[in-house]
């Protein structure tokens, strides 16, 4: 072999090993450090800007807060804050602050720069995504009558005062600095943009545990950049990362199949998936299909026909839960026990349908005008298990006589159906719900609201029930009262489950895999997940 | 001999195919929920994929819906690029350049991007068999200019040919010597043209297929299946899983010895 040719091939060669060898490594770990992935660069370290998940985590890891909801108990608890009270009509909330509070610097935390970081919060130029919760964020009146109690006046008393609490970190007044000097347990000491945010343990940091130890225990946090799954096992289960939240089913096997001992499935997530018609009155579809889908039979029937079951245990690998409602059984607070839904009967399916006029000739359903039942159901491409559950669908509604098709659109082509055309006869897609409160999901419930999908941007309520959702809606975002609140989020769940508009699927599972070498985890499905209680998680002694 | 070896190869799979499709108890669409991704079993000899269909009787029906769309599709694409091609070599010179510019346009599209376009536009509620056909007849639209400029390079040369001038010289009309003479000649042109074009069309599909965009379900094709790869987790659970991958792999060897081996 020519002495060129070889000296390239041993280069080649070195190169290829160097290339491996590189695309599965891990920056080192320093001692007392936790490590885990997230998928993207933080768009910002300003804790008031913060507007995604990646920013979410890098500030609820650096930033103190004055209340912090609990993620098992989804009660508030005081942090920065000793006690708060709020009065019973809900426009004042005062909140007393711990003493001798300092920042990472050592600069004593007083109630001027709790007072400084919820007015920059409101400020309008800040564009706090946390600013709307207040309802009219310029009429908030933030007053600091001594150096520990800060009170702030509301115009509209606001629901959820915890959870928003929880989204505001407290800076040094007038000292922005991105997470460099922080009251929370961590403070950024290094970001290498698309390889890693490093935390450092706050020296400052206020909390200490039932034995007086200074908290958090780890000595710091690094959170790899990587958006790749399979390379993120690889490295959990070589020991080079601690966690990783959020798993697929598909993944979850993998990991189990190695490492059983570290997979945690903890039941259903908020998240949902869910089947819908279009119901939008100027969608460019023939009127007898508007017809069907704006009948709550055809929908009832449908929701009955389905094998929810079949579609948890096959199109999740048995790590989804059956869903009957928009809010889960993991929802505690919100979740209604006494939910009446149309049960799983494809008799009684038929039945309903033949009482709206539909009837089978061989194999095909017909409506009353002699229109075969044939409609379209969108999904997006890429998503495995909603291209089973669609396929299984399919199936399940072939029993009744209904030609379904199924489209498998990139998300761009499927958002450009749904929100801008609304060209489309049936949508089968999942919501992420990171906050438990339904208050979050008003633009989705409000019939004015365009994300309001079965039928957007409704100028009046189309339906007695869609009046009815927008009342209770709005009667649970306006009141104080968390027994009034629950009440009509009840209402809202057991219209929903009637109306059928969204038929809910399955809700998927939570799917964690935590390294054995962690203690203090007290896994939850409330964001941040497995971190939830960062403060009191460490790795073992002796864990490499 | 080898190619003949490649034939009865060929052929042995599609008649295997067709009887299996023809003869199973299973519909390539039936999903037995209780088997999901059963191993290899009396009832579902290569097992059930994660839908518990049976995985034999959908990899015979990629096969022949594969082999018969791509095969269908090159006949269209060579039927195009000939009339074109001719047209283009017979044609006054500016005229032909303007005919070759716009083939060579076509040819420099980013052709991925517009097959999925194309296959966007198609009604919502196009049954499977209807995406399967349109699926081609995309792929037949998109892939003659290839094949159009290789069919007027060849017909260019035919104009000065002895032939050529012989027929011309009989009275014989354009009508006759196209048909007389011009396309025997192109034969040995057309023939590796058209095999070119099966395992090409057959690729395509797959590649479609594996980006939502190619058969609908149910119906069984090779990209749909192909998407199964990218499953880690479910090539740990059965090696039957690269059933459709071997498949694939050894009809286009067989195609591809079509091409290598042709007499011309």
């Amino acid at each position: 072999m020519p002495r060129q040719l070889r000296s390239s091939l041993v280069f080649a060669c070195l190169m290829a090993l160097f290339a491996i060898a590189a695309s599965g490594q891990a920056a080192p770990r320093r001692p007392g450090e936790l490590a885990w992935a997230i998928h993207y660069d933080p768009k910002t370290f300003d804790p008031a800007k913060v507007d995604e998940q990646a920013s979410e985590l890098v500030r609820y890891l650096t930033g103190g807060v004055l209340l912090r909801i609990n993620r098992q108990t989804q009660e508030p608890e005081p942090q920065l804050a000793e006690s708060y009270q709020v009065t019973p009509q809900g426009t004042l909330i005062v909140f007393k602050l711990r003493s001798g509070l300092r920042f990472s610097d050592g600069t004593p935390l007083t109630s001027a720069d709790v007072a400084w970081s919820l007015r920059r919060v409101l400020a309008p130029a800040t564009q706090a995504v946390v600013a709307e919760e207040f309802l009219s964020p310029s009429e908030v009146v933030v007053e600091t009558p001594d150096a520990l109690t800060v009170r702030i006046r509301l115009a509209k008393p606001v629901t959820g005062v915890g959870k928003i609490f929880d989204e505001i970190a407290i800076e040094p007044a007038d000292r922005p600095s991105e997470g460099r000097v922080t009251s929370g347990p961590f403070t950024v000491t290094d970001y290498k943009r698309g390889q890693y945010v490093r935390l450092s343990r706050n020296p400052n940091y206020w909390r200490r545990d039932s034995s007086g130890a200074r908290l958090p225990y780890a000595t710091g946090v690094r959170l790899d950049i990587l958006n790749n799954r399979e390379q993120e096992i690889s490295l959990f289960l070589r020991g080079e990362y601690d966690l990783i939240d959020s798993l697929s089913p598909d993944y979850f096997a993998i990991v189990a199949q190695k490492a059983p001992q570290s997979v945690h499935d903890l039941g259903a997530s908020l998240n949902t998936e869910q089947l819908w018609f279009n119901q939008f009155p100027a969608a460019p579809l023939p009127e007898f299909e508007k017809a069907w889908f704006q009948n709550r039979n055809f929908r009832t029937a449908v929701s009955m026909a389905i094998h929810r079951s079949d579609l948890a245990r096959i199109a999740y690998n048995g790590h989804a839960t059956p869903a009957f409602g928009f809010i889960s059984p993991a929802n505690k607070l919100w979740y209604n026990n006494d939910l009446k839904y149309p049960h799983e009967s494809v008799a009684d399916a038929n039945r309903m349908l033949a009482a709206s006029g539909f009837h089978r000739n061989g194999n095909q359903l017909y409506d009353a005008t002699g229109h075969p039942v044939q409609f379209s159901i969108l999904t997006n491409s890429g998503n495995a298990a909603r291209q089973k559950m669609a396929a299984m669908i399919q199936q399940d509604l072939e029993a009744m006589g209904m030609q379904v098709t199924i489209v498998d659109l990139d998300f761009p082509a499927l958002i450009e159906r749904l929100l801008h055309k609304q060209d489309y006869e049936a949508c089968l897609l999942g919501l992420s719900n990171v906050e438990p409160d339904p208050n979050e999901m008003m633009n989705l419930w409000l019939s004015s609201s365009p994300n309001h999908q079965w039928n957007p941007s409704e100028k009046t309520p189309a339906t007695s029930w869609e009046a009815e959702i927008d009342k209770q809606m709005q009667l649970q975002a306006s009141t104080a009262s968390q027994q009034v609140r629950k009440l009509a989020v009840d209402r809202v769940q057991q219209i929903v489950a009637d109306q059928q508009p969204f038929i809910y699927l399955v809700y998927p599972n939570a799917l964690q895999a935590i390294s054995p070498q962690l203690q203090g985890v007290k896994a939850a499905i409330l964001s941040p997940g497995p971190v939830w209680n960062i403060d009191f998680i460490s790795r073992k002694e002796g864990a490499r | 001999m080898k190619k003949r070896i490649a034939a009865a190869i060929l052929l042995a799979l599609i008649l295997g195919a067709t009887l299996v499709v023809w003869l199973s108890p299973y519909n390539y669409a039936f999903q037995d929920r209780d088997a999901i991704m059963a191993p290899s079993t009396p009832q579902h000899w290569t097992g059930t994929d994660e839908l518990g269909r049976d995985r034999t009787v959908r990899v015979a029906a990629a096969l022949l819906i594969g082999l018969t769309g791509a095969t269908a599709a090159a006949v269209i694409t060579i039927t195009i690029a000939a009339s074109f091609g001719l047209l283009a070599a017979y044609s006054p010179s500016p005229v032909a350049a303007i005919l070759m510019f716009l083939s060579d346009v076509f040819l420099s599209l980013p052709w991925l991007f517009l097959l999925m376009m194309a296959r966007s536009l198609l009604p919502l509620t196009a049954s499977p068999l209807q995406t399967a056909v349109t699926t081609f007849l995309v792929l037949a639209a998109f892939g003659w200019p290839a094949c159009a400029r290789a069919i007027y390079r060849g017909a260019a040369e035919f104009r000065s040919a002895e032939w050529m001038i012989q027929g011309h010289a009989c009275g014989l009309k354009t009508r006759q010597l196209v048909r007389l003479h011009i396309v025997p000649h192109l034969r040995p042109l057309l023939l590796p043209q058209f095999l070119i074009c099966v395992p090409a069309f057959i690729v395509a599909e797959a590649n479609l297929g594996a980006l939502g965009l190619g058969v609908g379900e149910p119906m069984p094709s090779w990209g749909a299946m192909l998407l199964e790869l990218e499953n880690s987790a479910l090539l740990a659970r059965s090696q039957w899983v690269y059933l459709p991958i071997a498949l694939l792999v050894v009809v286009l060897l067989i195609l591809e010895s079509f091409t290598t081996e042709i007499d011309y």
